[in-house]
């Protein structure tokens, strides 16, 4: 279980407070997908970086009872000017996996052939989702943050995270920031949307998704 | 205590992760790679060691100066080389901090780990050079050597904390660091001792813990060429103290990271 009271995390914009999350407050059980909807620099992803313990809040309390992976996101997470096989020999070795059976998972899910030997600086928005991916389900989680990183890869990639997170991991728990109406609906049962840091809980997906699109 | 444990082997494991990869991203992983932890600090010292033993006199104030400025200047690298990699190293690091077992103390320890190694290993390298062309003496009282360089190391480690943990808070630790590190050269105790000072400034001079890490260091390798004054107690409760606000100040500073 993940849960949230009470969050804010504020920063100095232009010499003023500027709450990008705002005294939000749920809970995410075991097994389930809450979708986070949001116009851009509604607060998403700084809610994300938080769950993720990337930064602190500045007030409120996250608990947390199960395993929550880093923020999968287009930024963050790796060190750009390293290879993709060094940077999986780090994860490995903090997250204490064996680095060949990680090495062989994400070869074969990211399919980056070659380019694991590159640094990732060099690899397109999609191969760095990939890549992201992979490696945070050979890692195995319990609950997965996910800043809108599936929408950057292309049909395949798409269609094999499904299978591998909604099928064959159907009973992990996801946090999934996303403009897709479409991939919110088939994949969440609940949404948090949020509006200027402040977040509303609905149990209606479709309701959840009328009202942000009235926001 | 079971507890204890797992997190300490968890730490272990972390930094030893973050030293590898501190070494593939700084020392890059072709031509000498890890070889250049060595090389670094040698490239800097011989050729300043060379130019100054050649201008100045062989003795200064009856101080055999090879001697003297080898174990003068390789404190100051270490002190210097420090002290630049931890301005504004939360900020560096802020991509780290997306794994939740890496804490920013791991990344401090090390990224110090690997400048104290780099340091020690050029000492030695450095020393056996020198000793081998005659030009240095084994130190008089090693024990002594050992306790001085202890603390010098320990020095450069609660600066670099403190203004790593400043340096994020405010632009004027970046701005002030570059004038106050050459100028460190003249108030450290690297061209100083003790001795040589009237007993006014003595006294003033002592409360600093650089000159007290310089003046075992020399009581360690010159012996009975010098007078010199130093009180490890003294030392070890500033340096304590330091430790103190450095660890405090970088875990402010936690607050403070925005990552990328």
């Amino acid at each position: 279980m993940i849960r949230a009271i009470d969050v804010t995390k504020a920063y100095h914009v232009e010499g003023r407070l500027h709450r990008a999350v705002n005294g939000v407050s749920f809970t995410v059980s075991r097994g389930e997908k809450l979708a986070l909807i949001g116009h851009n620099g509604a607060g998403k992803s700084t809610l994300i970086r938080l769950l993720g313990g990337v930064e602190l809040p500045t007030s409120g309390i996250i608990e947390q009872t199960m395993s929550v992976s880093w923020p999968l996101a287009l930024q963050g997470g790796f060190q750009g000017s390293l290879t993709g096989n060094d940077n999986i020999r780090f994860i490995a070795r903090i997250y204490d996996k064996p680095f060949a059976d990680i090495k062989a998972y994400v070869e074969d899910f990211a399919e980056l052939g070659k380019f694991l030997s590159e640094p990732v600086k060099i690899y397109s928005i999609g191969m760095r989702a990939r890549f992201a991916f992979a490696l945070s389900l050979a890692i195995d989680f319990d609950c997965y943050l996910i800043d809108e990183i599936i929408a950057a890869g292309d049909q395949r990639f798409q269609r094999r995270s499904h299978e591998e997170l909604f099928e064959k991991r159907a009973d992990r728990s996801m946090i999934l920031a996303s403009h897709m109406g479409e991939m919110i609906k088939s994949y969440c049962s609940r949404a948090l949307v949020m509006h200027h840091g402040r977040g509303n809980l609905f149990d209606d997906i479709d309701l959840a998704l009328r009202v942000y699109n009235d926001l | 205590m079971r507890d204890f444990w797992k997190d300490l082997d968890t730490q272990r494991r972390v930094v030893g992760a973050l030293l590898v990869r501190e070494i593939y991203t700084r020392f890059g992983r072709e031509g000498l790679g890890f070889g250049w932890i060595l090389l670094e600090p040698l490239i800097f010292a011989i050729p300043v060691l060379l130019v100054w033993s050649v201008v100045r006199n062989p003795y200064e104030h009856g101080v055999p100066l090879i001697p003297f400025l080898w174990s003068g200047y390789l404190p100051l690298l270490l002190f210097r080389h420090v002290g630049a990699r931890m301005l504004l190293f939360v900020r560096v690091n802020a991509g780290l901090l997306y794994h939740r077992q890496v804490t920013i103390f791991d990344v401090f320890v090390a990224r110090s780990l690997l400048e104290v190694i780099s340091n020690l290993s050029a000492v030695a390298a450095s020393f056996a050079l020198f000793y081998g062309l005659g030009w240095v003496d084994l130190p008089y009282n090693l024990p002594m050597f050992y306790l001085g360089y202890f603390f010098t190391i320990w020095w450069s480690l609660a600066v670099g904390l403190i203004i790593g943990g400043l340096s994020e808070r405010t632009e004027w630790v970046e701005k002030l660091w570059q004038p106050y590190s050459y100028l460190y050269i003249f108030f450290s105790g690297f061209f100083v001792m003790a001795t040589w000072l009237p007993e006014g400034i003595r006294r003033w001079a002592l409360l600093q813990p650089s000159l007290q890490a310089y003046e075992m260091i020399r009581a360690g390798m010159l012996g009975n060429y010098v007078k010199t004054y130093y009180d490890p107690a003294y030392t070890s409760l500033v340096l304590a103290v330091l430790t103190l606000i450095g660890l405090l100040l970088m875990r402010e500073s936690r607050k403070y990271v925005v990552a990328e």
